[in-house]
């Protein structure tokens, strides 16, 4: 029998079975004996054959990616510095915080760096900045490793073959000097720009060479609301949602709280709204109508489960309700009539989301409803577009790409981005490079697009280089280095004013030239100086634009759904659009909802698989307009029928030694004119299988009672409350007692506390093969449970990290005294203890120890988090409330004076969009955690075994409509 | 049936069954002590520099201040080097043109670090911070003994887990008064107080100094 079969089952299984009240896979509710003896293993397949040898030294090399860039001196002399000049001993192993920015697809999300020795070691949320108010999502956190990637470009090629190290301002200034008078033929493409600066130089350009012209393209881009706004408004405009004051939402297809630029701040309005609730007033009401099932519906009220053009007549039946239409389809759903009475009675405090993926027709219908509904300038407004503001994204790829094709473009600077890979397929993009004259790319990696340009120059890093980007609402943020540039490169201003020749190509000079003259020269020097250490221009937020609905706006009718599979294409949540593929950390951080590691699949709903006779594991062929695609399936809970969800940025041919050929290529499906939902696919089963990876069923719990819901102002119920006798001896804590709280009814499952771990606590990746044994190392792991029906479960989610028990099994079993119990109830590690018994974990009833099978520990890690130990093989680890964080706050506390207060936070903590997590002393009954676990919804996990975890959790609020219609 | 052993080899038996426990224990002893002895250590032992700098002289004969140097001693985890631009500050006066400075020199027209070899290096798992020894009345003399006399720096301490932990479990009699801290052989003051008035006037809670992550994480 195949070791994955435990991953695979057939879906007839399932049929007409009472399953547990929680279940995490569909293997899990059939119960199959693979399954039970999956489960029960302590450590899976832990005798079979090791990672081999040359799998293994290539994710060594992957993790030490941080670490290669020191010298190795004798290990037995230890150097001691005196720096040149100034007084660096001050600074010496100090951390040192900077703001800058870091953006993806354009928009800007403000960051604090922190750095030791002028190496960055850690990036957290810039709490000044609005995208981010001191949070972060996944892919912020995982710069860092980027930055380190030693698949980074190092130099520059031509034709593929390596030339001189400074050849790039020599081979701009040549193509320049051979542009046609005007700039016939010049072309650039960037990627979405906001940045002030960078549309400066663009301007600039067009005022000197008239001719040339500039093009912004990204495969993930929001073009249909703006099309969608000319619709309703006659003007593209841009919606910036306010979730602060939103009473009730309704989503259709959006994804606000997961892949919508402003996420993280959605997320955060979202959660502050519902904890407000808590102590008194209206808790907001979500309502979900997708195809997908995503972050944002996992968390919603009220989910609606529709085929992509059923969500079209979904809106339209609501909009007729509330009067915005006169004809609407009625029987749709019977989620309509309730979230149009939400709607209506939430008024201006109500807000209608529509996702990226929807045609423009639906965006303008949304538009309409919050117009009605009073909404525009309460919880939506609209701003003058940040990005691409003419002709949208595709259409200005498409008019590039048939310039191309006519032999117009003779110049073509490539600045970031990855066209040759992520362009839709039927532009044939790459061929295109190949046919101009002179293609310069400038990019991070040699990937795709380098292989098809003739140049290729390598870029710096967003933490080597100056810049600025605007953020969802139009907030001008400052990008400052934060590291020297690890390799001679260039910034996309410093190559664009190279390329154009202008008076200076240095980045800090053109950011301050630009801000000098932007933001008037008196004092300039003293407000830039203010500017730089906030990372936030003051006021300069996008001012609301006062449109109206057009009185003969343009409604388009939705139409019917073509015969044949819907195929939706998706950002992935680790590598977005393939760019992060390269990432170790976002490869091995388990997606959201499938908890896939290592890989993409097809997501399909498990009554459509049957039809066709498909189950997780399968490959199928999907055909659609002389286009094939192989790709693996895997049975979605909760999707859509009829419809196949393909996450785009895998498949990728030159990432790197972590991302090439890891997953299916999405993208080969994808057209210019359709390039979010493609119909008529044909669906053919291939008969071959695909080993997909994930770590939904390790590390189980054993069906018990784990998340609780509560209806609001419930209590939750508690087994008991008198502690019962114990073995064990107490504990007497006269100074601080660290407590945690996780909150679920404000968790989103987004993963951010995961990677932050990962980040700030040297936790190594281990690898494909080592995730299917159960051997992944994550201290912080998010357990995603399903609910209730296969159809449209409901989803929850748990992050679980090490409980700190009162009366912890995994310390009076270890043989060597390694873990240990502190005098602030920490339960502690001590690795050099350790002989690897692992007989901790296995008394472990949170499955939350991790073991070093390997020696994944780079042989020198200055760059990593220098106040945290690297772990050897053979050594058991685990969360440790990051202990390092206490002992520099405890420190920073003493010197001063004064008791350790809230500014304490783990890292996980911090990462938190939601501030879910609250940790602190829980003998000083005034802090935040003393308050929340005196809290009704306080429990702990699996309490009945009277280990008294220290981390406790604050059940979901369920908060469904009534169905009498009165809220 | 003849004897399986001789009778010698049965005495060489019985002599090895009684010598082979002492032998054992010699060398467990042997170890038990060498591990604990200053050579194991390095202690006296001098380590080779690029300068041959004399604490006796600056600390001792100039009287310079600890802190002149070493001056994130009170704040950060790492009590500092001097920056070659600190060390200019009167020898770019005093001794000028000497060939021992020579590498000081270099480090300043080449912009390179000065490469020193540290003698009190901890292992990479021991978490030490000066600033918080220093602010609780740990004297500079008490873990470096007197480095005023030294021609050249050694450790006078094995540094080695069990000499902490004496400190960290009873640390009332190692503390100095604060004015005390950063002299060097002030008998006097440090032995100024009490064990229990010292840990009052530091404000030291004992409890959580012998925890495993007040060193280790």
């Amino acid at each position: 029998m195949n070791k994955y079969d435990a991953y695979r089952t057939d879906f007839a299984a399932l049929t007409g079975q009472q399953g547990p009240r929680l279940w995490r896979s569909l293997e899990e509710l059939a119960d199959t004996p693979e399954m039970r003896r999956f489960i029960e293993a302590e450590f899976p397949y832990i005798n079979e054959a090791r990672t081999d040898r040359r799998t293994f030294l290539r994710l060594m090399g992957a993790s030490l990616a941080m670490a290669g860039l020191t010298a190795c001196g004798d290990p037995t002399v230890a150097p001691l510095y005196s720096q040149p000049r100034g007084n660096w001993a001050d600074a010496l192993g100090q951390a040192s915080t900077f703001a800058s920015l870091l953006d993806l697809d354009g928009y800007g999300r403000g960051v604090l760096v922190e750095t030791r020795n002028g190496r960055p070691v850690k990036i957290e949320g810039n709490p000044l900045h609005p995208a981010s108010l001191g949070a972060t999502d996944v892919f912020a956190q995982a710069e860092l490793l980027s930055l380190y990637d030693p698949d980074r470009s190092q130099g520059a090629f031509y034709n593929g073959k390596d030339v001189d190290d400074r050849a790039a301002p020599r081979v701009l200034a040549e193509a320049r000097a051979a542009f046609a008078p005007g700039g016939e033929g010049v072309r650039i493409l960037t990627g979405p720009v906001t940045s002030p600066t960078l549309r400066a130089l663009i301007s600039a350009m067009q005022r000197e060479y008239p001719a040339a012209r500039a093009h912004e393209y990204s495969p993930i881009a929001d073009d249909n609301s703006r099309a969608g706004a000319v619709l309703a408004f006659g003007r593209p405009v841009q919606a910036v949602h306010d979730f602060s004051r939103a009473d009730v939402i309704l989503t259709l297809g959006a994804d606000p709280f997961g892949d919508m630029e402003g996420h993280v701040r959605h997320a955060r309005d979202f959660a502050d709204r519902r904890r407000a609730a808590h102590s008194g007033g209206m808790l907001p009401r979500l309502y979900a109508a997708e195809s997908t099932p995503s972050l944002s519906g996992a968390r919603a009220d009220h989910r609606a489960v529709l085929r992509p053009a059923e969500i079209g007549f979904f809106a339209r039946a609501v909009a007729s309700r509330l009067g915005v239409v006169q004809d609407g389809p009625s029987d749709v759903h019977p989620m309509v009539e309730t979230a149009a009475a939400d709607l209506s009675r939430a008024g201006s405090n109500a807000l209608v989301v529509v996702g990226r993926e929807q045609p423009a027709a639906l965006h303008a219908l949304a538009y309409a409803i919050n117009a009605a509904l009073g909404a525009s300038g309460t919880t939506s407004r609209y701003i003058e577009p940040l990005t691409a503001a003419e002709t949208g994204h595709m259409a200005s790829l498409a008019a590039l790409a048939e310039d191309m094709a006519a032999g117009a473009v003779s110049q073509l600077l490539i600045i970031g981005g990855n066209p040759a890979y992520d362009a839709p397929a039927d532009l044939d993009f790459a061929d295109l490079i190949r046919r101009v004259p002179v293609s310069i790319h400038l990019g991070l990696y040699r990937d795709e697009t380098a292989a098809a340009a003739r140049w290729h120059l390598p870029r710096k890093h967003a933490l080597e280089s100056w810049g600025d980007g605007r953020a969802f609402e139009g907030t001008a943020g400052i990008r400052q280095p934060v590291a020297t540039p690890l390799f001679d490169a260039f910034s996309d201003e410093e190559a664009l004013a190279l390329f154009l020749g202008a008076d200076t190509h240095d980045g800090n000079d053109i950011v301050r030239t630009y801000w000098r003259d932007a933001l008037g020269a008196a004092d300039f020097e003293q407000s830039w100086t203010a500017i730089l250490a906030d990372g936030v221009v003051p006021n300069s937020a996008a001012p609301a634009l006062d449109v109206s609905l057009q009185p003969d706006w343009d409604q388009q009718l939705p139409s019917e759904a073509l015969p044949g599979l819907t195929v939706l294409f998706a950002p992935d949540p680790s590598v977005w659009d393939g760019r992060y593929a390269n990432n170790g950390w976002l490869q091995e951080l388990p997606r959201p909802l499938t908890k896939i590691v290592w890989d993409n699949a097809a997501l399909i709903a498990p009554a459509t698989a049957e039809t066709l006779g498909l189950k997780t594991g399968d490959i199928a062929s999907f055909n659609a307009g002389g286009r094939s695609l192989l790709a693996p399936i895997r049975l979605m809970p909760g999707h859509a029928l009829e419809t196949v969800t393909m996450p785009l940025g895998y498949g990728r041919r030159a990432a790197g030694r972590i991302g090439t050929g890891v997953g299916f290529n999405a993208y080969a499906l994808r057209t210019s004119h359709a390039p979010w939902i493609a119909t008529g696919v044909e669906v053919v089963r291939t008969g071959e299988a695909h080993a997909l990876v994930t770590t939904q069923d390790h590390h189980g719990m054993e069906g018990r009672d784990i998340v609780r819901i509560v209806a609001p102002d419930q209590a939750v119920e508690t087994p008991s409350t008198e502690p019962q006798p114990s073995f064990y001896p107490d504990y007497a804590y006269e100074g601080h007692a660290w407590g945690m709280t996780i909150d679920l009814d404000t968790c989103l499952g987004c993963n951010a506390c995961v990677i932050a771990c990962q980040a700030e606590n040297n936790v190594p990746i281990v690898g494909r093969d080592e995730v299917a044994r159960g051997r992944e190392m994550h201290w912080l792991r998010i357990d995603r449970y399903h609910a209730g029906d296969v159809e449209d479960p409901d989803t929850y989610f748990q992050p679980v990290p090490c409980m700190h028990c009162e009366k912890a099994p995994c310390e009076v079993v270890c043989p060597v005294n390694a873990t240990v119990h502190s005098s602030e109830g920490l339960n502690e590690m001590v690795y050099n203890r350790c002989i690897g018994t692992r007989t901790c974990s296995n008394n472990c009833p949170y499955k939350v120890r991790r073991f070093n099978w390997f020696d994944y520990s780079p042989p020198d890690p200055e760059p990593r988090n220098p106040d945290v130990s690297v772990r050897p093989r053979g050594v058991m680890e685990k969360c440790t409330y990051c202990v390092q964080r206490i002992s520099a706050a405890r420190i920073d506390a003493k010197l001063e004076g004064r008791r350790i207060g809230e500014e304490l936070m783990t890292a996980c903590q911090q990462a938190c969009p939601t501030r879910a997590i609250t940790f602190g002393d829980i003998n000083d009954p005034a802090s935040a955690v003393s308050r929340l676990k005196a809290s009704p919804r306080n429990y702990a996990l699996l309490g009945e075994l009277d280990t008294r975890p220290r981390t406790t959790y604050l059940a979901r609020v369920a908060n469904p409509a009534d169905p009498e219609g009165s809220g | 049936m003849t004897q399986l052993f001789s009778r010698r080899t049965s005495r060489a038996l019985r002599a090895a069954l009684l010598i082979l426990p002492v032998l054992i224990g010699a060398v467990a002893a042997g170890l038990y002590f060498y591990t604990r002895s200053d050579q194991a250590w390095n202690v006296g032992v001098a380590a080779p520099q690029p300068i041959p700098f004399r604490h006796d002289i600056h600390a001792g004969s100039l009287g310079l201040d600890c802190r002149y140097c070493h001056s994130s001693v009170e704040t950060a985890a790492s009590a500092g080097m001097p920056s070659a631009q600190t060390c200019m500050t009167c020898h770019s006066q005093v001794w000028s043109g000497v060939a021992t400075l020579e590498p000081l020199r270099t480090s300043l027209a080449l912009d390179a670090p000065l490469e020193w070899t540290s003698v009190h290096k901890l292992p990479d798992h021991a978490f030490f911070h000066h600033g918080i020894h220093v602010s609780k009345g740990v004297a500079c003399e008490t873990c470096h003994g007197r480095v005023d006399q030294m021609s050249e720096t050694v450790k006078t301490e094995t540094l080695s887990m069990g000499w902490c932990l004496e400190c960290h479990r009873d640390p009332g009699p190692e503390l100095s008064a604060p004015e005390a801290v950063f002299s060097m052989g002030d008998a006097t003051q440090q032995a100024a107080g009490l064990p229990e008035d010292m840990l009052r006037l530091h404000d030291v809670l004992v409890d959580n100094l012998t925890d495993c992550s007040t060193c280790h994480r």
